[in-house]
């Protein structure tokens, strides 16, 4: 399953080396997360507010996003400081799809087949992209359990890669979110509570996006 | 699924070196596997990619979850961390354990948080 010791440090220098050279002509900032955690909001958020236009589709049934969405050259700014970076929203990273939850939300049997079978095809590519990303939000829905497997192997992958990482905590509008519970379960990292739908937050993410690049 | 429910036991010394596709063959036939220890990152990205890969009408991919030892014990001293770091570099693993088994017999794996719950369908 693994290659062992030299598989492993193959890998460390292929980070190491890709950091080095891809940080000089392009940096690409992604949002991970679980499914429904609300990537495709703040992605939408994000464009909205710096280049006036959407980025993708939202639903409220999940895997909504099943493909890699590229936004280039999008510039954030902060007094004098610009941040040119191309913001890839990714699909939401499950451990299993089954198309009859699809069907219990009311699509076709049909739709819903071909749904999972596109949803599954989108959980491998973020994960391939895992190794392109110079930098990280990790996106997670502040309402449920932060201490979920999907979060930690999202969040363990990224470590092992060395890339630099953000947590938003989103979706902290609803009654039941509690970004302090996210701090609590991932002590090592930085968290920002805020809701991507409402806006709250938003602001001190783009400063945190200044620290993160 | 028609095969009865097995439990498998696996060092991870043995795990590391099998194909991932022969350990999504043995879930897709009813076996929930145990390892004594936590998956390293990558690992479980593989696996996650490799269930992702076997989705069909009779298999809707996995859980997973892991406790690692080092976790666990809270407060710990810089003295704890190397002496984890260096036991981790001698046996060439993380310490604990990790439950993997498929999705549509098992509801989900909780991390308690220093046991590992297993909830069946």
């Amino acid at each position: 399953m693994v290659g062992g010791p030299l598989k492993r440090l193959h890998n460390w220098l292929k980070s190491l080396i890709r950091s080095i050279f891809r940080r000089k002509t392009e940096v690409r900032l992604g949002l991970y997360g679980p499914t429904n955690s609300g990537k495709t909001t703040l992605a939408n958020r994000i464009c909205m507010d710096w280049i006036g236009e959407k980025m993708g589709k939202v639903s409220s049934i999940p895997h909504e996003t099943r493909e890699i969405q590229v936004k280039e050259k999008v510039t954030i700014e902060k007094g004098n400081k610009k941040l040119v970076f191309k913001l890839v929203d990714t699909p939401g990273i499950a451990t299993k799809i089954d198309f009859e939850d699809f069907v219990k939300r009311g699509l076709k049997k049909k739709k819903a087949k071909q749904r999972a079978k596109e949803a599954t095809k989108g959980v491998i590519e973020a994960i391939k992209w895992l190794d392109k990303m110079d930098a990280v939000l990790v996106v997670l829905d502040a309402s449920k359990n932060p201490i979920d497997q999907v979060n930690v192997t999202i969040l363990g992958n990224l470590e092992a890669r060395n890339t630099p990482v953000l947590i938003v905590a989103n979706k902290i509008d609803l009654k039941r979110a509690n970004a302090q519970k996210v701090r609590e379960a991932f002590p090592k990292y930085k968290v920002i509570g805020i809701s991507a739908k409402k806006g709250s937050g938003i602001k001190n993410l783009y400063n945190e996006l200044f620290e993160l690049l | 699924m028609d095969e009865k429910l097995k439990i498998k036991f696996i060092p991870y010394e043995v795990l590391k070196n099998k194909r991932t596709r022969d350990l999504i063959s043995d879930l897709k036939k009813n076996t929930i596997i145990i390892v004594d220890a936590k998956l390293m990152p990558r690992e479980e990205a593989r696996l996650i990619r490799a269930a992702m890969k076997k989705i069909s009408s009779k298999f809707s991919g996995i859980e997973l979850n892991s406790l690692e030892l080092s976790e666990i014990k809270k407060d710990k001293t810089w003295s704890d961390v190397i002496k984890e770091k260096i036991i981790e570099i001698i046996l060439g693993k993380k310490r604990g354990m990790t439950i993997i088994g498929p999705a549509d017999i098992i509801k989900k794996i909780e991390k308690d948080p220093t046991d590992l719950l297993l909830f069946m369908k």
